[in-house]
């Protein structure tokens, strides 16, 4: 052992980033050398205050545009404005046939009507999962009610899904609106917090898919299309988890049907 | 089955995360939705640390909103185990520096702010705000690469590993700039030759 403090040691002993050993030999040869103790001191004394002085801006409430909640929001609301632009034409294509395949060879991602599907689905979820007050127009009480009244509206009968174990609980649900017309929309929430979506969508004449990630600004969707309809989970999770998730909701819809 | 728990090799498949990170990977890996808290939770910080680089709010304000804006544009290709936190202030150091050389023409004495010494309102002693008046002072004469690493350092809590990522410098490099800035600031504030400390005038 060296019998002066290294320079490097001295700051990583003020900075807490020695190994518990090595800070401890510091701190007795310190004693050794008052030198180095009050180069120590000082250098403590001045983190103490930069910390204490700078504190209180870390603790000011953010400016609202420092959000990016709602920078996200405004985002994919200024890219499905695009989307909707286009979504007209690609559906056209689509139901021409052939056109489809067109598409999907300049398409390196998934497979168009899946993005268009997945699009709606993280808007919707970006604004409502976003609400604190009213993310659900029926809530958890009111489920079969809802199942009625999006079945109605979507001509297609469908329930919100069971999570079951996964620790997503059923909040309720709501209508919404896309350029293909309505859609349902339930919403589960886990302890933490965390909000997951299910978007469905009767996209009538689709190929039935497997199920594709697809990320909007940032935002993951695991969206696939079965027997004429679309479906779109949508959560703040890894990939991996949402894919599970999703598969279980997939396993769900196909029980009801 | 537990959540969180994600098959590591599903995890691979899903992410294209073939390769051991490092700094020139070309970045596959894309980022799930999660990691929207994760840059939420590191605001207060970035901002905090902006302020004092900048010494102006609105100043700090634009370049925190620019560098979420970055973060944003690159969620996609973001590499899903690299740190936020750091991966934060690395955008953020490089907006500033392209933004202090455009600015480097103008003069850049300005007024420090003296609304963010509210901490200074609950300080225990007149010693105390004043040795803070003199750090403050020497902060703002320091060259800007030696006051970031000592407010990533000492108020952000990053470890040298971290700023020097941060930085896009050796380590080395950041010990040495904080060993002049600690130096720097001891004579400004009259630290040296006093054990005792805070013996400010």
């Amino acid at each position: 052992m060296s019998d002066r403090i290294p320079e490097a040691d001295l700051h990583a002993y003020v900075d807490g980033q020695l190994p518990p050993e090595r800070a401890a030999e510091v701190l007795r040869l310190l004693e050794q050398y008052p030198e180095s103790a009050g180069q120590a001191a000082a250098y403590a004394a001045q983190r103490e205050a930069l910390r204490a002085g700078f504190a209180a801006i870390a603790a000011e409430p953010l400016p609202p545009r420092l959000n990016p909640q709602a920078m996200v929001a405004q985002r994919v609301a200024e890219r499905r404005m695009r989307w909707r632009a286009a979504a007209a034409v690609v559906l056209a294509f689509l139901a021409g046939g052939a056109g489809g395949w067109v598409l999907h060879g300049r398409l390196a991602g998934p497979p168009s009507e899946l993005t268009l599907l997945a699009e709606e689905a993280i808007a919707n979820h970006v604004v409502y999962a976003a609400d604190r007050r009213r993310p659900t127009e029926l809530g958890a009480e009111q489920r079969e009610d809802l199942a009625r009244w999006v079945s109605n509206r979507l001509k297609h009968t469908v329930a919100p899904p069971d999570m079951g174990p996964t620790g997503f609980h059923y909040m309720g649900g709501r209508l919404a609106a896309t350029p293909q017309g309505p859609a349902g929309l339930f919403m589960y929430q886990d302890e933490g917090g965390k909000r997951l979506s299910v978007f469905v969508l009767p996209m009538p004449g689709m190929a039935s898919t497997a199920e594709h990630m697809v990320n909007v600004e940032g935002m993951d969707g695991c969206a696939w299309i079965d027997k004429g309809v679309g479906y779109t989970v949508v959560a703040p999770v890894s990939p991996a988890e949402l894919h599970t998730l999703s598969e279980r909701v997939r396993q769900q819809f196909d029980s009801q049907t | 089955m537990t959540l969180g728990d994600g098959d590591p090799k599903l995890e691979r498949t899903l992410s294209g995360a073939t390769q051991p990170p490092g700094r020139d990977d070309p970045a596959p890996a894309r980022a799930g939705t999660d990691v929207l808290p994760r840059i939420e939770a590191c605001i207060p910080a970035l901002r905090r640390y902006a302020v004092a680089l900048l010494r102006s709010r609105d100043e700090a304000d634009d370049l925190v909103h620019d560098c979420l804006a970055r973060a944003l544009d690159k969620l996609h290709t973001r590499r899903e185990e690299a740190d936020v936190r750091a991966w934060l202030f690395t955008i953020m150091h490089n907006l500033f520096i392209s933004q202090t050389r455009r600015r480097r023409s103008r003069p850049t004495a300005e007024p420090l702010d003296d609304s963010h010494a509210n901490g200074a309102g609950l300080r225990a002693t007149q010693e105390d705000a004043l040795f803070w008046r003199d750090l403050q002072r020497g902060l703002a004469m320091l060259p800007d690469e030696q006051r970031s690493v000592i407010l990533l350092v000492s108020v952000e809590d990053l470890s040298y590993a971290e700023t020097a990522q941060v930085l896009g410098v050796p380590i080395g490099t950041v010990m040495s700039r904080l060993a002049r800035a600690r130096e720097k600031l001891r004579h400004y504030t009259g630290q040296s030759g006093c054990r005792t400390l805070r013996r400010v005038k």
